[in-house]
């Protein structure tokens, strides 16, 4: 048979034909192809010869072509050829793991590749996370990331002396407007800091220009990465220059990677100012205040979270103080604690039981048993990274997402993907066989639900391997509480050779 | 084959029209009104119970003709039996889709 060469023909159309040939089986793709490309000539060509119909609107071609698809999943279904492929085939065990770790390589990759997701999976950016932690006022004790300690506070602890704090930074989060690009004008996030924030967080910002700017006594400004590709087109000539920001005028000192910057609120830049400029901010202002812990309190006080009280006013506030390991909260702890849950709510959402499988079975030796929970192991363990990654894209496919809004995502995602992939894997456990691992077939009603006292009543599926069948009881009674494995000896095995089944299409 | 009592209403028009000329997939398509994504699968079942049955056309009339071959279909004997059963299940069947003979008269 010779291919007609179609010329005149869209090749979207010739595409979508192409992409539903590879769902017919590979004996039967050419001829199907051959038809539906000449089938879809007509289609285009039918005003041709039947000038009164009207030329065929391309919505219409279109509609032709999908049609393909439906045709060349029927020739999937109904090929013996995709019956009896061997190895490769769904339902058996090899292939269900092939599947599970691609996914996971592929949520993996997908992980790396989103820019979120790849700095929410590296380690945090501070050497100190431990000795530093964020002070925040104790009557919002449960939300740590909403500025609450005035620069008169800040003013009065840094010329106060010290038993539990070597130092202690300031950063008061504004919107300012700059100056970007070809001089337009653009909102930023803006931290307006005490410049020592940098050198706290262990921030390395190497720049000739920073040290300038301190001798000088100049405020200095420093860009996110993002910042400065967004508003100034990544302009490598920027640091230098004079930007007025916030009514100053600040010198951009350098460019921060986007990474190293997980304090509460997401920055485009930092005006980094010394103490004395600081102070011409009004008494009320609020902002974070950052301490670094001395070695003694380091070594007193509880890690994580601890609350202290500070006289103030004559008056005792308090305060509690949130290490940056505990504030930074990391993906695996979030995952680690959804997991948890999602193992407490399992039995909730289907049975642990596994069923009865009589162990002094021939058939049933320890390899075999052993097989079987291995398989189930390396499930889990599949399903751990899949649920994982897939949860981080998701909690972090939005870059401009508030860190605590892709937490909860990533809370949500994580506790719904463990407990749908742990009910998947057990009830996908059950219905396999314990001897070749494959999916059993051909269910099949047995009994009468108004003899269940009388009879056994239930569902029965067998390997077509000649196994065994299993029996699923309706309701649980005394003598058949779980579903129950029959091994048959190997006498059986004639009667469920492949190629004596019946292709379920045929039914 | 005794199928004619598991012929559906589509499959029956599917094979009216097939027996009053409408012997490609697409013919069968402007016919009926059906989807493609109907026809063709309805059209392989019926291949499959040996219904009707496939052919492409000679090489030498689509070369004439300056267009792609094309697959063609006719009824078996089982296909005309069942038809007229199913003449009988759906009476509309042949005004819907009038036969050749009906035609020709």
């Amino acid at each position: 048979m010779r291919i007609w060469r179609l010329v005149n023909v869209p090749r979207v159309h010739l595409a979508m034909l192409w992409c539903a040939s590879w769902l017919v089986p590979s004996r039967q793709r050419r001829e199907w192809l051959a038809e539906w490309r000449a089938e879809l000539w007509h289609v285009l060509h039918r005003d041709s010869r039947q000038p009164f119909i009207g030329s065929c609107d391309a919505g219409e071609a279109i509609a032709f072509c999908l049609g393909a698809f439906q045709d060349a999943f029927w020739f999937r279904k109904n090929s013996p050829q995709s019956k009896t492929q061997g190895w490769f085939q769904w339902d058996s065990a090899r292939q269900c793991g092939v599947f599970l770790a691609l996914l996971a390589a592929a949520t993996l990759l997908i992980a790396l590749l989103l820019p979120g997701a790849r700095s929410a999976l590296q380690r945090s950016p501070y050497q100190d996370e431990n000795s530093l932690v964020l002070i925040s006022h104790e009557s919002v004790y449960h939300n740590a990331r909403i500025p609450t300690i005035s620069i008169e506070e800040y003013r009065a602890w840094r010329l106060r002396k010290q038993d539990l704090f070597t130092d202690f930074a300031f950063y008061r989060p504004i919107r300012s407007q700059i100056q970007g690009a070809q001089r337009r004008t653009t909102g930023l996030s803006i931290a307006v800091a005490s410049d020592n924030l940098f050198d706290m967080l262990k921030i390395q910002v190497a720049s000739p220009a920073l040290e300038e700017a301190r001798r000088d006594n100049k405020p200095a400004l420093v860009l996110s990465q993002a910042a400065w590709h967004r508003y100034f087109e990544g302009d490598p000539h920027l640091v230098g220059r004079v930007l007025e920001v916030a009514g100053q005028q600040a010198v951009v000192v350098a460019v921060v990677s986007d990474d190293s910057w997980q304090l509460p609120d997401q920055m485009d830049a930092w005006l980094l100012e010394n103490d004395h400029d600081l102070i011409a901010l009004p008494p009320e202002s609020t902002g974070f205040v950052l301490g670094h812990m001395t070695k003694v309190a380091l070594a007193t006080k509880p890690r994580g979270r601890w609350h202290m009280s500070v006289s103030w006013k004559g008056d005792y506030d308090g305060y509690d103080c949130v290490s940056l390991a505990e504030l930074i909260q990391q993906p695996s702890s979030i995952f680690l604690f959804t997991l948890m849950l999602a193992c407490l709510a399992l039995p909730a959402t289907t049975p642990l039981s596994l069923g009865d499988y009589p162990v002094t079975s021939e058939s049933l030796f320890a390899a075999t048993c052993w097989r079987r929970w291995g398989f189930l192991m390396v499930k889990i363990a599949l399903i751990l990274p899949i649920v994982y990654y897939g949860s981080l894209n998701l909690a972090y496919i939005n870059t401009s997402l508030r860190p605590m809004s892709s937490e909860y995502i990533q809370l949500v995602a994580s506790f719904t993907g463990c407990l749908l992939s742990f009910r998947w894997a057990l009830r996908d456990q059950r219905q396999r066989c314990p001897v070749c691992l494959r999916l059993l077939i051909n269910p099949a009603r047995v009994g009468e639900p108004s003899r269940n006292f009388l009879a056994w009543n239930g569902t029965e599926m067998m390997c077509n391997r000649g196994h065994g069948l299993l029996h699923i009881p309706e309701l649980s009674t005394s003598w058949c509480g779980t579903q129950c494995w029959l091994q048959l000896d190997p006498s059986w095995k004639s009667l469920f050779q492949e190629a004596y089944l019946p292709n379920a299409g045929t039914f | 084959m005794a199928v004619e009592s598991k012929l559906s209403h589509t499959a029956a028009i599917i094979l009216q029209a097939i027996h009053a000329g409408y012997i490609y997939g697409f013919g069968v398509m402007e016919m009926t009104g059906l989807p493609s994504g109907t026809v063709y699968p309805a059209m392989r079942r019926l291949e499959r119970d040996e219904l009707i049955r496939s052919y492409w056309e000679q090489q030498s009339i689509a070369d004439a003709e300056q267009r792609p071959l094309r697959k063609y279909y006719k009824l078996t004997r089982a296909g005309k039996a069942t038809l007229e059963a199913s003449q009988k299940r759906y009476p509309l069947l042949t005004r819907l889709v009038p036969s050749p003979e009906v035609k020709q008269a």
